[in-house]
């Protein structure tokens, strides 16, 4: 295989090195997310960490990697052996964990290859077992599929792992530092998982010419010759190496001076974290740094180095911040280290905090509000053109943001499909293999469970049929494949003249398209209905295409009455072909509107009873799910129109700001109280 | 020699950006593939599939289903599905190599991720009771071509692996009770027509270059399409022999190219006109440098030149830059280079 790239040679991401290199000293900082835009040398980082691990002592022969300093850990084997077992250093381990791993590899189970040689059930550890005492690194996490999120969540959390599978049962530690890589643009993490991350990183590419220039080159003769090209690095790499070592050693030696502790508990409160994760990684973290630097005390400054990392994505107000752009030249020596948004950040940290030693003040401490940082991504609504007809409004797209989760529930019914927002359970021999079960249905057989549900039978069956390996009907398992769906979402927008009120069409093209960025992120497929003067029109047939969506929404002008009636007719025509085409689909539908209906469709009707009545009936097929997205101004006079056409539809209700995520924070919240 | 049923490369009307690009990737591998977007009935498909005739020889170990070349260490043969030629290899016996020409390997779109990444050999399993891994796809496709036709279409959790594979050209399977990872280094080419969609950015990035591909207006080269296909469909045999010589000089040249690539040298100064193109566009990340260098230096070869000069440069960035540029959620993908330049000036400007 091709050596990997040194670490040392990587040019500039200071917060990055620094960060991994804080956690090769110190497991108990709590591992490491870096986020940041594609092609920023995030996982060549963290693979190259692997060179520079410090040794750890396991138990001789043990599969398990026992730590002999730790009795109370050992495996029962370890323990049935007692004493002091003989020990040996090997290096560090650095576990890739694949996002197509099944459980059975993840968790450990019976050994496959001893169960078809000799047809005995034997323990295979999982990679929780390989990084005990290591690290457990996953690529583009935010795409790790949740049943395995949820097991490594379960063995971070406990420091355990627990096998029970297949009659094997076991429990073993597994201390592991996990580190991951993402890149917003694909998804955000877990909330849960999120939280698990000591530190926090955002990478971004070098805005320097020189610095790039630098890269291009390093990168140049490593791919010439990678091999002669580590040669030369050697020495660094080596260096860094012994340090990090000498630094773990000295790491138990580094005294934190109490009067930090409130230092770092009054970091924590003016960034509003919950919970005292963040308190003890930061503590854990400067106490790491110290070491590495070769002080026998923690200082300030070194909590002021790791602040920024520990507090990034647990500040409870702030969204997790778009990838920073190039902010000009850090003002101070000190902060080189810091560069961008984090330096930016890290300066507020500061000031915030009442201590007489944050010396490094400047007066960068304008952190947008998230609106606005977000917001960034869409151009300033310039002033409306005038469309060529009376009274018609284009209005730019207002600022986006990142919408709140919602999905269809998942359930039993089998379909097809690919996507990414509902999980559900997919008839085609396609979808990720979860787990097996007993039983032939479809034809979909798992061999490797039906193998091991066999292998402990072998001895006593019966091989004359001159094959190594018997398997009975009984012993067939099937797959369980499971994958998520993109759903089928129809838009439903109010383009009448009352839209185009004080800058609420701007707003909810905004919503709308932030609709469109979370429905491209989950693959999902989208229709759109526009309803004004009198008609309703599909402006989008069904597709793929979010981007044929995006651009239409750009387009969409406003004026004119509004034909509530006739866009939730056109609403039913196309959700009944859509429903036709495939049974099993659950589409939903997002109604935009301030729900000030005009235009009735029968010349005599009440516009607004109309209207109210045809939702009643759209709202009989249980499969369509609504959503309302209330544009009304709250203001002097509200109507609460669009209130009495949810509940009309039975659909959930939003004001258009209640759409947007407070994501992390909520649920962070929540689960760390 | 040639298959008769193939279109000859050299055939194919007009589409400039397009065979470049192929070549570029042909001479030099490192430049991780290229992504042709277009409508339909643009020779997308043809071009690529007629790529497998002038592309140069490899020398591989004979029959390996790793491709493994003869140099390399004998690391994978452990797990290797073929008895007698790994007892032989772990044993210290040298085994015997092949020259054959690099390979096109197709991804279907509905290939399932075991056959993708490998799963566990069934045959080995039942009747000899060995534990043996069946490559899959992606091992064939080591040093090789990955050819997926509609790759915006192709299923979600599929791409992720291939992302996970071309990042590091390591495949690693953790499935179904195998744990193994092999080497799978390759050039992705992918087609795409953007009307069913954009390709997740990920992907998009891993893709070093990017041609977009329209119809060829020109009526003269429109009826010389026509020609040549009821020629080519008329006797495939006839056509073929007709364009041998053609597809015979175009192998060498490439041959040539590939000789030269590695002393091609850069001026430092142009160094800096790349990372300022890079800056200019406002693209994520550093990929798009490396690889303008890497074409760059590859186009000098194919030129013929041994000194990569502007001119190199532009075309690399024509072909580099399009698909990198820090989009505006969901805006299309900018299809020429003046429009990128200039829009990356004026976003300075706002940002």
């Amino acid at each position: 295989m091709r050596p990997l790239y040194p670490f040392e040679a990587l040019v500039g991401q200071e917060e990055m090195r620094l960060a991994l290199v804080v956690n090769a000293v110190n497991p108990r900082a709590g591992g490491v997310l870096l986020r940041g835009e594609k092609g920023t040398a995030k996982s060549t980082a963290v693979r190259a960490l692997a060179a520079i691990l410090p040794e750890i002592a396991v138990v001789r022969g043990c599969p398990l990697h026992c730590d002999p300093a730790r009795p109370e850990e050992w495996c029962p084997a370890c323990r049935i052996a007692g004493g002091q077992p003989a020990a040996e250093k090997r290096c560090a381990p650095l576990v890739t964990l694949p996002l197509n791993a099944t459980e059975d590899r993840v968790i450990g189970g019976i050994d496959l290859g001893a169960a078809i040689r000799d047809g005995v059930s034997s323990m295979q550890p999982g990679l929780l077992a390989e990084a005990h005492q290591g690290i457990l690194y996953i690529d583009e996490v935010n795409l790790l599929d949740d049943h395995l999120v949820d097991v490594v969540l379960d063995a971070s959390a406990s420091g355990t792992n627990v096998v029970e599978r297949e009659g094997i049962s076991l429990r073993h530690a597994c201390r592991f530092v996990l580190v991951g890589t993402m890149n917003p643009e694909e998804g955000e993490l877990r909330p849960q998982l999120l939280d698990r991350f000591g530190l926090c990183v955002e990478v971004a590419a070098e805005g320097e010419l020189e610095k790039r220039v630098l890269l291009m080159e390093r990168r140049e003769d490593y791919d010439r010759d990678p091999r002669g090209f580590i040669a030369r690095w050697e020495d660094q790499s080596r260096e860094l190496a012994a340090r990090i070592a000498l630094a773990r050693e000295r790491l138990a030696r580094v005294r934190f001076p109490g009067r930090l502790r409130s230092f770092v508990s009054e970091l924590s409160r003016e960034n509003n974290v919950a919970g005292h994760r963040a308190d003890l990684v930061m503590e854990q973290a400067a106490c790491a740094l110290a070491a590495y630097e070769g002080r026998g005390e923690v200082t300030s400054m070194d909590i002021q180095r790791v602040a920024p990392a520990a507090l990034r994505h647990r500040r409870r107000e702030a969204l997790p911040p778009p990838p920073p752009p190039p902010l000009p030249d850090p003002p101070e020596k000190e902060n080189d280290r810091e560069d961008g948004e984090n330096g930016g950040r890290e300066e507020e940290t500061n000031q915030t905090a009442p201590q007489e030693d944050a010396p490094q003040n400047d007066q960068r401490n304008e952190t947008l509000p998230p609106e606005a940082l977000s917001a960034e991504a869409a151009p300033e609504p310039p002033p409306a053109r005038e469309g060529g007809e009376s009274h018609e409004e284009v209005f730019a797209v207002g600022a986006t943001f990142t919408v709140q989760k919602f999905s269809t529930p998942k359930d039993r019914v089998l379909r097809r499909g690919s996507g990414r927002r509902s999980r559900s359970r997919v008839s085609l021999k396609q979808g990720r293999y979860v787990r097996s079960v007993a039983g032939v249905q479809n034809g979909d057989i798992a061999f490797d469970a039906t193998i091991r549900a066999a292998a402990p039978h072998q001895r006593r069956r019966d091989r004359t049929n001159g094959l190594a390996f018997v398997l009975r009907d009984e012993d067939l398992r099937e797959k369980v494949r499971e994958r998520r769906l993109g759903n089928f979402l129809l838009f439903l927008v109010d383009a009448s003249g009352s839209m185009g009120a004080s800058g609420r069409m701007a707003a909810s093209k905004g919503a709308v398209m932030s609709l469109l960025l979370d429905a491209y992120q989950k693959r999902d497929r989208v229709a759109m209905i526009s309803f004004r003067k009198g008609e309703a029109t599909l402006n989008l047939p069904p597709t793929s295409s979010v981007e044929a969506a995006a651009r239409f929404l750009h387009e969409l002008p406003v004026g004119g009455r509004t034909p509530l009636s006739a866009g939730l007719l056109k609403a039913h025509d196309v959700l009944r072909s859509q429903l036709l085409k495939d049974p099993a689909l659950r589409p939903i539908t997002l109604v935009i509107t301030d729900g000030k209906a005009n235009a009735p469709l029968g010349e005599a009707n009440p516009p607004v009873e109309e209207a109210l009545a045809l939702a009643g009936r759209l709202a009989a097929d249980e499969r369509i799910r609504f959503m309302v997205v209330d544009t009304e101004e709250v203001g002097m006079i509200t109507f609460g129109l669009a209130r009495r056409l949810a509940s009309a539809l039975r659909a959930e209700y939003f004001k258009v700001d209640n759409l947007k995520a407070e994501a992390l924070l909520s649920v962070v919240k929540g689960y760390t109280q | 020699m040639s298959d008769p049923s193939v279109y000859p490369f050299p055939a194919i009307v007009g589409q400039e950006r397009m065979k470049l690009a192929l070549i570029l990737n042909v001479i030099n591998p490192a430049l991780s593939g290229v992504l042709i977007r277009g409508e339909k009935g643009t020779a997308k498909s043809t071009a690529v599939r007629a790529l497998a005739e002038i592309l140069p020889e490899i020398e591989v170990v004979a029959d390996c289903p790793f491709q493994r070349a003869p140099w390399d260490d004998a690391e994978i043969c452990r797990d290797c599905p073929r008895a007698a030629c790994r007892e032989g290899i772990l044993g210290g016996a040298v085994p015997g190599t092949v020259r054959r020409r690099i390979r096109v390997v197709e991804l279907p779109i509905g290939a399932t991720e075991d056959r993708v990444v490998g799963t566990l050999d069934l045959e080995s399993a039942l009747k000899r009771g060995e534990k043996q891994v069946e490559p899959g796809l992606l091992a064939a496709a080591h040093r090789g071509i990955l050819y997926v036709d509609e790759v915006n279409l192709l299923e979600d959790h599929v791409v992720d692996v291939l992302l996970d594979s071309a990042a590091m050209g390591v495949c690693t399977v953790e499935r179904e009770g195998i744990s193994f990872s092999h080497p799978a280094r390759f050039t992705l080419v992918g087609t795409m027509n953007p009307e069913e969609g954009e390709l997740r950015p990920q992907l998009l990035d891993r893709f070093g270059l990017c041609v977009h591909v329209e119809g060829v207006h020109d009526a003269a080269e429109r009826v010389a399409v026509m020609e040549r296909r009821a020629a080519f469909d008329a006797d495939p045999e006839r056509f073929d022999r007709q364009w041998e010589p053609e597809v015979r000089g175009w192998v060498e040249k490439i041959r040539l190219a590939q000789e030269r690539l590695s002393e091609v040298r850069v001026d430092r100064g142009l160094l800096f006109e790349i990372a300022r193109y890079g800056l200019d566009a406002g693209v994520d990340g550093h990929r798009s440098d490396i690889v303008m260098l890497k074409a760059a230096k590859t186009h000098a070869a194919w030129k013929g030149r041994l000194e990569v000069m502007r001119a190199d440069i532009e075309a690399a960035a024509e072909l580099a830059l399009p698909h990198r540029v820090r989009r505006q959620p969901l805006q299309d993908v900018a299809l020429d280079l003046k429009t990128i330049r200039r829009a990356g000036s004026v976003g300075q400007g706002v940002s």
